[in-house]
């Protein structure tokens, strides 16, 4: 007898629909897989052959065999478990195979016929709805996830019992209530808000006006100035997610298996702070089977690469192409694989290796040694980070004055509205915000007043930049301008972004 | 003293690519050196050596200078060069570069004793200065063989003859330990004049340079107090660089008033005058191309004289 069920494998942050087929014959007793199964996927005949055996069901001694379609692609995971014991089992007739086809299924089976929560339930059943499958039946664990697309029936099943009783009756579990559990205490984005940050105006202003435009940030100071503590509060001033957006994210999250089971969705901006031991594959996204690297974790949020200079160069520059594109390819021998990278770079570095250059009572570095550290980082890199601001020492007195600045609503209001107004600018084109002007547009978008363009002559003498700085700056001064609601760049407008260029390597010390 | 007779071409015969090896018999040989015990048996020298007739000032100090250090070390090596001094220093990064820049300024030879051979140029980013010594019929010496590396116990041998060569030395900024004072250290047993400049007592780099003048050495509170010493009547009292009625507006200008020689980032600003961060920046751009402020590192600025 032939059976067949519909599952899904995932490849990258992409899913593929997969035909799970079961056929019982005469023969030799065996259980045969075939349709290019990995060694993970292989081992589902014991889990799924020893859970239906402790759960009563008796087979007789037939030849089994389980196809995987399309026979091309390697599927990989535990997921296939359930799909594998619900083939089977209407293979023998045990189930009627009506009942099973147009089904789409995933979980993990134990040995006691326990059905565990896998990665990737959201993708699976955005899969389910494009293909138009009756319902899905997903692990228990992963119903709250499963159930964030709201037009696709999901049922949740516990056990193989429970899976065998839902296909047959698939409507006490359609409906079935998910069991609230006590939210966990620990949260670590507890009350986090711009106004605890004393003093730093100048940091904060070029917070602003970085995530305004989208622009990538570079926060220089010495230790304990508050850098990390700025960057952190980033996300907090960004405007809220869509829900698509949301639901990417959360189909990103769920690949990648760090999606909580209360509360399933992501639907704040991600932070992400990678070591800075951290490898360039797990900042990629890489392995044999390429998972999301912190790039794509990062995506439509903050990468923020604390203590720049400690990176290794290829974590560094393999950060070049995504920010150009906002997305990355990773190319194995199983196929090329593209993840979103759509993040804003937020990078903080000290000064010189001891922290305290330009207090020369208290720093030990020599030139040569300031020099060397500054050299870590590219200038390609440097040239695609718009804003470098200093995170100045906070005196005592800044600490106790009492007086708070202002809250993330309030700035978040404001760059909601700066936003709003590139949005309008660029519906024409395919980008967003001005942080991704590239340089043929800008002619175009960055129109000056006559005395910004003088001022903007002379800067270019004196300060003698490179073409791609004056790029940089005339984007940055977009911004500005867009946050006064100015449709001409004036010269204060210009002013403003000069004083936020990146340093160069002979600036470094003087 | 006459200043027509430094001639600025190189037809007197030799060219500033020749490197030349001048034993201690030879005439050439500085008479100076020749009066101390322990001066090197042969000098390589590219480029010219200090003429004896005329007197000779180094100007020496830390690497890791401050801006008020840099911008005293260049004044000095100015003001002394114009009037008929030769300046001779080190070509170490910071107090050294900037008295060669003063007294290439001021329109005098300047010579660099090296710790390498005369054909390695250490630190490499001075090149262009090195280039600049020698195109203004200036001089490189070292005792060390040609192509020999710049390692670190050639330094303090080298500080003697730099301190051999002069005829006073000037200690711009120098750490309590530095090399700086090992040179005075060799100027005093040679009974050279030694100069310091001060500074803030509670500044690190000042505290070598108070050490000396505790010790005896002379306050070069201005140039022409050195002039003086050295037997040449100074022209002109200079300027202390100080540049008070500018005419500045008024944002400008309290701006330019909360600068000094040490280095202020602009939230210090922010709350020093209580203008906006976007206001201040715009004052700082255009401060910096009026010329009258400068970057001495990332968003720290200073007054530039």
């Amino acid at each position: 007898m032939f059976a067949s069920v519909l599952s899904a494998a995932i490849f990258g942050v992409e899913v593929c629909p997969v035909q799970v087929e079961a056929d019982v014959s005469n023969g030799l007793p065996s259980f045969i897989m075939v349709g290019f199964p990995s060694a993970q996927v292989k081992e589902a005949q014991d889990r799924v052959r020893t859970a239906l055996k402790n759960n009563g069901y008796q087979f007789p001694p037939k030849r089994i065999t389980v196809n995987f379609a399309p026979a091309d692609m390697k599927k990989e995971g535990a997921g296939f478990d359930v799909p594998v014991a619900a083939a089977v089992l209407a293979a023998f007739e045990m189930i009627s195979p009506q009942v099973v086809s147009g089904v789409m299924m995933a979980g993990e089976i134990g040995l006691d016929g326990e059905i565990h929560g896998i990665s990737g339930i959201l993708p699976i059943v955005l899969c389910a709805r494009s293909l138009g499958s009756r319902f899905c039946v997903v692990p228990y664990e992963n119903l709250k996830e499963g159930r964030l697309i709201r037009d696709v029936p999901v049922a949740g099943v516990k056990n193989l019992q429970e899976l065998v009783e839902c296909l047959k009756n698939p409507e006490p579990y359609l409906t079935r209530k998910i069991q609230e559990e006590i939210p966990s205490i620990i949260n670590t984005d507890m009350g986090m808000d711009f106004s605890d940050i004393e003093g730093q105006e100048g940091a904060k202003r070029a917070a602003e006006i970085a995530v305004s435009g989208f622009h990538n940030l570079l926060l220089i100071g010495p230790p304990g100035t508050g850098k990390t503590m700025l960057a952190r509060r980033l996300p907090t001033i960004m405007p809220g997610l869509g829900f698509e957006e949301k639901l990417e994210l959360t189909r990103i999250y769920s690949i990648a298996g760090l999606l909580s089971r209360e509360h399933p969705l992501i639907d704040e901006r991600p932070f992400r702070s990678p070591h800075h031991t951290s490898t360039p594959q797990a900042i990629a996204g890489g392995g044999r089977n390429p998972r999301p690297g912190e790039i794509t974790l990062a995506h439509k949020g903050v990468l923020f690469l604390d203590e720049m200079p400690e990176f290794s160069r290829a974590s560094l520059e393999l950060l070049r192409q995504p920010m150009e594109d906002k997305v990355i390819q990773i190319a194995r021998a199983s196929g090329t694989y593209n993840f979103p990278a759509d993040f804003m770079l937020c990078a903080a570095m000290n000064p010189c290796p001891c922290g305290y250059y330009p207090d020369l009572n208290r720093c030990t570095c020599t030139a040569g040694e300031i020099t060397h550290y500054m050299g870590k980082i590219s200038r390609p890199l440097l040239d695609r980070i718009d804003i470098s601001t200093d995170v100045p020492p906070v005196s005592f007195s800044q600490l106790h004055c009492g007086r708070r600045g202002e809250n993330s609503a309030a700035i978040r209001k404001r760059v909601e509205k700066v936003q709003k107004i590139q949005e309008e600018r660029y519906k024409e084109e395919k980008i967003n915000f001005n942080g991704q002007l590239k340089s043929s547009l800008i002619d175009k978008f960055c129109p000056l007043t006559d005395s910004a363009s003088r001022l903007l002559a002379r800067a270019f003498e004196k300060i003698a930049f490179s073409a791609r700085s004056y790029h940089r700056i005339l984007k940055v001064a977009r911004t500005i301008a867009d946050m006064e609601g100015d449709e001409m760049i004036a010269s204060h407008h210009i002013g403003e972004a000069l004083s936020y260029r990146a340093f160069d390597k002979d600036s470094v010390i003087k | 003293m006459e200043r027509t007779d430094v001639k600025r071409n190189h037809t007197e015969g030799y060219s500033t690519d020749q490197i030349r090896c001048i034993e201690k018999s030879d005439p050439e040989y500085p008479q100076i050196m020749k009066q101390y015990p322990s001066m090197p048996a042969k000098l390589y020298v590219k480029g010219r050596l200090p003429a004896p007739e005329r007197r000779t000032v180094a100007v020496i100090g830390a690497r890791m200078c401050s801006p008020y250090g840099r911008i005293q070390a260049f004044r000095y090596a100015k003001a002394l060069s114009e009037a008929g001094v030769q300046i001779i220093s080190g070509m170490a990064l910071g107090i050294d570069s900037e008295g060669h820049k003063g007294a290439l300024e001021g329109n005098m030879p300047t010579f660099a004793v090296l710790g390498s051979g005369v054909d390695v140029c250490y630190p490499k980013s001075n090149r262009k200065l090195y280039e600049r010594i020698l195109w203004e019929n200036g001089g490189i010496i070292s005792e060390c063989p040609l192509g020999s590396g710049p390692v670190s116990w050639h330094f303090p041998a080298r500080n003697r003859i730099i301190s051999a060569l002069s005829d006073a030395v000037l200690v711009v900024e120098a750490k309590e330990n530095s090399g700086s004072l090992i040179t005075a250290g060799f100027a005093l047993e040679q009974g050279k004049m030694v100069y310091a400049i001060p500074g803030a007592v509670t500044d690190d780099l000042s505290r070598g340079c108070h050490k000396l003048i505790y010790d005896g050495a002379g306050i070069a509170y201005c140039p022409e107090i050195m002039l003086e010493e050295l037997g040449i009547s100074a022209a002109k009292v200079t300027q202390n660089g100080e540049k008070n009625n500018l005419g500045l507006a008024r944002d400008l200008n309290m701006v330019y008033s909360c600068l000094d020689l040490r280095p202020k980032n602009p939230d210090y600003i922010v709350r020093k005058t209580g203008f906006s961060p976007a206001q201040v920046s715009n004052c700082l751009v255009e401060l910096t191309l009026r010329g009258l402020i400068r970057e001495s590192g990332r968003h720290y600025y200073v007054k530039d004289s």
